[in-house]
Protein backbone atom coordinates (compact mmCIF):
# COMPACT_ATOMS: atom_id res chain seq x y z
CA UNK A 1 0.00 0.00 0.00
CA UNK A 2 1.30 3.70 -0.73
CA UNK A 3 1.21 6.05 2.06
CA UNK A 4 -1.38 8.52 -0.20
CA UNK A 5 -3.80 5.54 -0.70
CA UNK A 6 -7.11 6.89 -0.35
CA UNK A 7 -8.49 5.22 2.98
CA UNK A 8 -11.68 4.57 0.80
CA UNK A 9 -9.72 2.16 -1.64
CA UNK A 10 -8.08 0.53 1.62
CA UNK A 11 -11.29 0.02 3.12
CA UNK A 12 -12.98 -0.95 -0.09
CA UNK A 13 -16.50 -2.51 0.82
CA UNK A 14 -19.62 -2.18 -1.51
CA UNK A 15 -23.10 -3.33 -0.01
CA UNK A 16 -24.31 -6.29 -2.96
CA UNK A 17 -20.94 -7.63 -2.77
CA UNK A 18 -21.71 -11.43 -3.24
CA UNK A 19 -18.68 -12.73 -2.92
CA UNK A 20 -16.26 -15.66 -4.30
CA UNK A 21 -18.42 -18.54 -4.99
CA UNK A 22 -21.79 -16.93 -6.15
CA UNK A 23 -19.79 -16.11 -9.27
CA UNK A 24 -17.68 -19.01 -10.26
CA UNK A 25 -20.97 -20.82 -11.67
CA UNK A 26 -22.07 -17.90 -13.64
CA UNK A 27 -18.76 -16.48 -15.12
CA UNK A 28 -18.70 -18.27 -17.77
CA UNK A 29 -22.55 -16.24 -18.73
CA UNK A 30 -21.24 -13.40 -17.28
CA UNK A 31 -17.83 -14.02 -19.92
CA UNK A 32 -20.49 -14.27 -22.74
CA UNK A 33 -22.90 -11.33 -21.99
CA UNK A 34 -19.71 -9.34 -22.45
CA UNK A 35 -18.63 -10.72 -25.62
CA UNK A 36 -22.23 -9.99 -27.32
CA UNK A 37 -21.84 -6.56 -26.00
CA UNK A 38 -23.89 -6.50 -23.12
CA UNK A 39 -23.96 -5.70 -19.54
CA UNK A 40 -23.36 -8.22 -17.74
CA UNK A 41 -24.10 -6.08 -14.28
CA UNK A 42 -27.56 -6.18 -15.64
CA UNK A 43 -28.44 -9.80 -14.75
CA UNK A 44 -25.32 -10.35 -12.05
CA UNK A 45 -25.03 -7.05 -10.14
CA UNK A 46 -23.34 -9.01 -6.92
CA UNK A 47 -20.52 -10.95 -9.32
CA UNK A 48 -20.25 -7.66 -11.26
CA UNK A 49 -19.48 -5.35 -7.78
CA UNK A 50 -17.56 -8.39 -6.63
CA UNK A 51 -15.10 -8.28 -9.55
CA UNK A 52 -13.88 -4.60 -8.92
CA UNK A 53 -12.88 -5.45 -5.68
CA UNK A 54 -11.28 -9.32 -5.49
CA UNK A 55 -8.00 -9.46 -7.57
CA UNK A 56 -8.66 -13.01 -7.54
CA UNK A 57 -11.59 -13.75 -9.22
CA UNK A 58 -11.10 -10.42 -11.18
CA UNK A 59 -8.27 -13.14 -12.15
CA UNK A 60 -10.17 -15.68 -13.33
CA UNK A 61 -12.39 -13.53 -14.90
CA UNK A 62 -9.85 -11.43 -17.34
CA UNK A 63 -8.27 -15.31 -17.98
CA UNK A 64 -11.48 -16.80 -19.02
CA UNK A 65 -12.32 -13.51 -21.19
CA UNK A 66 -9.33 -13.35 -22.77
CA UNK A 67 -9.39 -17.53 -23.79
CA UNK A 68 -12.90 -17.31 -24.96
CA UNK A 69 -11.87 -14.49 -27.34
CA UNK A 70 -8.89 -16.29 -28.13
CA UNK A 71 -9.71 -19.32 -28.54
CA UNK A 72 -13.42 -19.33 -29.14
CA UNK A 73 -15.44 -22.41 -30.51
CA UNK B 1 -2.44 -41.33 -9.84
CA UNK B 2 -4.66 -42.98 -11.97
CA UNK B 3 -8.78 -42.16 -11.60
CA UNK B 4 -10.85 -43.90 -13.83
CA UNK B 5 -13.70 -42.08 -15.27
CA UNK B 6 -17.38 -43.93 -15.80
CA UNK B 7 -19.28 -41.87 -17.83
CA UNK B 8 -20.86 -42.34 -20.61
CA UNK B 9 -17.98 -45.37 -21.04
CA UNK B 10 -14.99 -46.14 -18.93
CA UNK B 11 -11.93 -43.98 -19.66
CA UNK B 12 -8.71 -44.14 -17.98
CA UNK B 13 -7.47 -40.52 -17.53
CA UNK B 14 -3.98 -40.02 -16.43
CA UNK B 15 -4.18 -37.68 -13.16
CA UNK B 16 -1.98 -36.37 -10.85
CA UNK B 17 -3.94 -33.79 -8.95
CA UNK B 18 -7.23 -35.22 -8.49
CA UNK B 19 -7.74 -33.71 -4.66
CA UNK B 20 -8.87 -30.37 -7.00
CA UNK B 21 -11.54 -32.39 -8.06
CA UNK B 22 -12.90 -33.26 -5.14
CA UNK B 23 -12.24 -29.82 -3.53
CA UNK B 24 -14.69 -28.35 -6.19
CA UNK B 25 -17.42 -31.01 -5.63
CA UNK B 26 -17.64 -30.20 -2.43
CA UNK B 27 -17.57 -26.63 -2.99
CA UNK B 28 -20.87 -26.68 -4.96
CA UNK B 29 -23.14 -24.63 -2.60
CA UNK B 30 -24.16 -21.46 -4.26
CA UNK B 31 -25.41 -17.97 -2.61
CA UNK B 32 -26.26 -14.64 -3.68
CA UNK B 33 -26.47 -14.64 -7.78
CA UNK B 34 -30.07 -16.10 -9.54
CA UNK B 35 -29.50 -19.68 -10.58
CA UNK B 36 -29.39 -19.92 -13.74
CA UNK B 37 -31.50 -23.43 -14.22
CA UNK B 38 -33.19 -22.89 -17.39
CA UNK B 39 -32.68 -24.88 -20.96
CA UNK B 40 -31.20 -22.83 -23.42
CA UNK B 41 -31.30 -23.64 -27.11
CA UNK B 42 -27.19 -25.38 -28.04
CA UNK B 43 -25.49 -23.28 -31.25
CA UNK B 44 -24.20 -26.22 -33.13
CA UNK B 45 -20.82 -26.24 -31.75
CA UNK B 46 -21.74 -26.60 -28.46
CA UNK B 47 -24.35 -28.99 -29.72
CA UNK B 48 -21.16 -31.23 -31.27
CA UNK B 49 -19.58 -31.22 -27.69
CA UNK B 50 -22.27 -32.49 -25.88
CA UNK B 51 -23.36 -35.13 -28.10
CA UNK B 52 -19.68 -36.41 -28.68
CA UNK B 53 -19.29 -36.36 -24.34
CA UNK B 54 -23.17 -38.75 -24.47
CA UNK B 55 -21.73 -41.06 -27.01
CA UNK B 56 -20.42 -44.14 -27.01
CA UNK B 57 -16.90 -45.73 -27.95
CA UNK B 58 -14.89 -43.64 -31.00
CA UNK B 59 -16.99 -40.71 -30.72
CA UNK B 60 -16.30 -40.71 -27.60
CA UNK B 61 -12.85 -40.77 -27.16
CA UNK B 62 -12.06 -38.59 -30.11
CA UNK B 63 -14.06 -35.95 -28.38
CA UNK B 64 -12.25 -36.26 -24.94
CA UNK B 65 -9.36 -35.91 -26.27
CA UNK B 66 -10.12 -32.78 -28.48
CA UNK B 67 -11.61 -31.83 -25.17
CA UNK B 68 -8.46 -32.24 -23.54
CA UNK B 69 -6.30 -30.68 -26.06
CA UNK B 70 -8.57 -27.58 -26.00
CA UNK B 71 -8.05 -27.23 -22.22
CA UNK B 72 -4.28 -28.04 -22.29
CA UNK B 73 -3.62 -25.02 -24.86
CA UNK B 74 -5.90 -22.88 -22.33
CA UNK B 75 -3.88 -23.95 -19.79
CA UNK B 76 -0.94 -23.42 -21.53
CA UNK B 77 -1.62 -19.64 -22.28
CA UNK B 78 -3.24 -18.73 -18.86
CA UNK B 79 -0.08 -19.73 -16.89
CA UNK B 80 1.64 -17.45 -19.26
CA UNK B 81 -0.14 -14.92 -18.61
CA UNK B 82 -0.23 -15.83 -14.94
CA UNK B 83 3.61 -15.97 -15.35
CA UNK B 84 4.68 -12.84 -12.72
CA UNK B 85 3.05 -14.78 -9.83
CA UNK B 86 4.50 -18.39 -10.83
CA UNK B 87 8.10 -16.88 -10.86
CA UNK B 88 10.80 -18.85 -12.41
CA UNK B 89 8.85 -21.56 -14.25
CA UNK B 90 9.64 -23.26 -17.57
CA UNK B 91 10.24 -26.61 -19.10
CA UNK B 92 9.10 -29.75 -17.47
CA UNK B 93 7.32 -27.85 -14.53
CA UNK B 94 5.75 -25.49 -16.49
CA UNK B 95 4.28 -28.67 -18.84
CA UNK B 96 3.38 -30.38 -15.13
CA UNK B 97 1.20 -27.43 -14.12
CA UNK B 98 0.04 -27.48 -17.70
CA UNK B 99 -1.31 -30.83 -17.83
CA UNK B 100 -2.31 -31.34 -13.94
CA UNK B 101 -4.73 -27.87 -15.02
CA UNK B 102 -5.97 -29.52 -18.28
CA UNK B 103 -6.86 -33.22 -16.41
CA UNK B 104 -8.28 -32.09 -13.83
CA UNK B 105 -10.22 -29.88 -15.58
CA UNK B 106 -11.47 -32.56 -17.92
CA UNK B 107 -12.52 -35.01 -14.87
CA UNK B 108 -14.77 -32.03 -13.66
CA UNK B 109 -16.32 -31.49 -16.81
CA UNK B 110 -17.26 -34.97 -17.03
CA UNK B 111 -18.48 -34.83 -13.95
CA UNK B 112 -20.67 -32.08 -14.20
CA UNK B 113 -21.64 -32.56 -17.86
CA UNK B 114 -25.56 -32.60 -16.82
CA UNK B 115 -24.85 -29.33 -15.23
CA UNK B 116 -24.33 -27.36 -18.39
CA UNK B 117 -27.60 -25.80 -20.05
CA UNK B 118 -26.41 -23.75 -22.80
CA UNK B 119 -26.53 -20.20 -21.14
CA UNK B 120 -23.07 -20.04 -22.50
CA UNK B 121 -20.99 -21.47 -25.58
CA UNK B 122 -19.67 -25.02 -24.14
CA UNK B 123 -16.43 -24.24 -24.65
CA UNK B 124 -16.87 -20.87 -22.66
CA UNK B 125 -18.30 -23.07 -20.25
CA UNK B 126 -15.30 -25.83 -20.27
CA UNK B 127 -12.63 -23.23 -20.34
CA UNK B 128 -13.83 -21.90 -16.91
CA UNK B 129 -12.98 -24.93 -15.57
CA UNK B 130 -9.44 -24.93 -16.37
CA UNK B 131 -9.27 -21.63 -15.67
CA UNK B 132 -10.01 -22.47 -12.05
CA UNK B 133 -7.44 -25.26 -11.89
CA UNK B 134 -4.73 -22.83 -13.20
CA UNK B 135 -5.57 -20.52 -10.47
CA UNK B 136 -5.90 -22.71 -7.42
CA UNK B 137 -2.75 -24.11 -8.88
CA UNK B 138 -0.63 -21.27 -9.70
CA UNK B 139 -1.01 -20.41 -5.90
CA UNK B 140 -0.01 -23.38 -4.00
CA UNK B 141 2.98 -22.72 -6.35
CA UNK B 142 3.20 -19.22 -5.21
CA UNK B 143 2.68 -19.88 -1.78
CA UNK B 144 5.43 -22.80 -1.68
CA UNK B 145 7.63 -20.77 -3.66
CA UNK B 146 7.15 -17.63 -1.28
CA UNK B 147 4.55 -17.67 1.70
CA UNK B 148 3.71 -14.72 3.18
CA UNK B 149 6.10 -13.38 6.22
CA UNK B 150 5.43 -13.29 9.31
CA UNK B 151 5.89 -9.61 9.20
CA UNK B 152 3.15 -9.61 6.92
CA UNK B 153 0.35 -11.66 8.76
CA UNK B 154 1.30 -10.30 12.36
CA UNK B 155 0.48 -7.04 14.05
CA UNK B 156 3.46 -7.03 16.50
CA UNK B 157 4.55 -3.17 15.02
CA UNK B 158 2.76 -0.51 13.42
CA UNK B 159 3.39 -0.95 9.35
CA UNK B 160 5.05 1.70 7.66
CA UNK B 161 2.33 2.26 5.40
CA UNK B 162 0.00 3.45 8.43
CA UNK B 163 2.28 5.56 10.31
CA UNK B 164 1.91 9.37 9.95
CA UNK B 165 4.66 11.18 7.69
CA UNK B 166 6.34 14.79 9.01
CA UNK B 167 3.70 16.19 6.01
CA UNK B 168 0.43 14.54 6.95
CA UNK B 169 -2.82 17.00 7.44
CA UNK B 170 -3.99 17.16 11.49
CA UNK B 171 -6.80 15.12 9.68
CA UNK B 172 -5.11 12.14 8.20
CA UNK B 173 -2.76 12.12 11.29
CA UNK B 174 -6.53 11.72 13.60
CA UNK B 175 -7.98 8.76 10.61
CA UNK B 176 -4.28 7.01 11.11
CA UNK B 177 -4.55 6.73 14.26
CA UNK B 178 -7.95 5.48 14.70
CA UNK B 179 -7.66 3.16 12.15
CA UNK B 180 -4.65 1.74 13.73
CA UNK B 181 -6.53 1.56 17.35
CA UNK B 182 -9.50 -0.01 15.44
CA UNK B 183 -7.63 -2.96 13.71
CA UNK B 184 -5.69 -3.74 16.97
CA UNK B 185 -9.14 -3.54 19.38
CA UNK B 186 -11.97 -4.09 17.21
CA UNK B 187 -11.46 -6.62 14.55
CA UNK B 188 -11.24 -10.27 15.20
CA UNK B 189 -7.85 -11.97 15.01
CA UNK B 190 -8.47 -13.30 12.14
CA UNK B 191 -9.75 -10.22 10.37
CA UNK B 192 -6.59 -8.58 11.45
CA UNK B 193 -4.44 -11.24 9.89
CA UNK B 194 -6.18 -10.94 6.76
CA UNK B 195 -6.94 -7.56 6.53
CA UNK B 196 -2.68 -6.93 7.51
CA UNK B 197 -1.54 -9.69 4.79
CA UNK B 198 -4.15 -8.22 1.84
CA UNK B 199 -4.76 -4.78 2.40
CA UNK B 200 -1.56 -3.38 3.76
CA UNK B 201 0.70 -5.79 2.72
CA UNK B 202 -0.27 -6.90 -0.62
CA UNK B 203 -0.54 -10.57 -0.08
CA UNK B 204 -2.36 -12.58 -2.89
CA UNK B 205 -5.76 -13.95 -1.27
CA UNK B 206 -5.39 -17.43 -3.05
CA UNK B 207 -1.75 -17.11 -1.86
CA UNK B 208 -3.18 -16.26 2.00
CA UNK B 209 -5.70 -18.68 1.42
CA UNK B 210 -3.32 -21.96 1.22
CA UNK B 211 -1.29 -20.38 3.95
CA UNK B 212 -4.17 -20.38 6.04
CA UNK B 213 -5.59 -23.50 4.69
CA UNK B 214 -8.85 -21.52 3.96
CA UNK B 215 -10.74 -21.16 0.83
CA UNK B 216 -10.40 -17.55 -1.36
CA UNK B 217 -14.07 -16.90 -0.29
CA UNK B 218 -13.69 -17.63 3.32
CA UNK B 219 -10.78 -15.30 2.87
CA UNK B 220 -12.50 -12.73 1.04
CA UNK B 221 -15.42 -12.72 3.77
CA UNK B 222 -13.06 -11.60 6.64
CA UNK B 223 -11.75 -9.43 4.69
CA UNK B 224 -14.89 -7.37 3.97
CA UNK B 225 -16.01 -7.95 7.28
CA UNK B 226 -12.90 -6.31 8.43
CA UNK B 227 -13.12 -3.34 5.92
CA UNK B 228 -17.05 -2.73 6.83
CA UNK B 229 -15.94 -2.75 10.63
CA UNK B 230 -13.42 -0.52 10.09
CA UNK B 231 -15.22 1.67 8.61
CA UNK B 232 -17.88 1.83 10.95
CA UNK B 233 -15.21 3.08 13.18
CA UNK B 234 -13.64 6.14 11.32
CA UNK B 235 -17.67 6.93 10.46
CA UNK B 236 -18.39 6.42 14.73
CA UNK B 237 -15.55 8.86 15.62
CA UNK B 238 -16.63 11.89 13.42
CA UNK B 239 -14.68 10.42 9.84
CA UNK B 240 -17.07 8.74 7.45
CA UNK B 241 -15.36 8.11 3.95
CA UNK B 242 -19.21 8.64 2.28
CA UNK B 243 -21.77 10.88 2.84
CA UNK B 244 -23.79 8.08 3.42
CA UNK B 245 -21.83 6.93 6.43
CA UNK B 246 -22.30 9.94 8.51
CA UNK B 247 -23.38 9.11 11.86
CA UNK B 248 -25.74 12.10 13.38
Amino acid sequence: MTDERPFDELLHAREGDVGCDAGRPILDTYVEIELSGGDPSRQFPGTSIHLTVCAGCRADHDGLLEAAQLFGE
Amino acid sequence: MTVLVTRPTPVLLSLTHASTYHAVMASRRVVGEPPQRREHLLDAASRRWVDGLRADGQPYHQTVGALHAMLLRVAFHELGRRRTMLGVVSGPELDDLAHQSADDALVNILARLDDFRGASRFATWAYKFAMFEVSGKVARHAWRRNPPSTEELSWERLPDSLAPKPGDAAERREQLDLLTSAIADDLTERQREVFLAIALNEVSIDVLACQLRSSRNAIYKNLFDARRKLRHCLAAAGHPLTPAEEVE
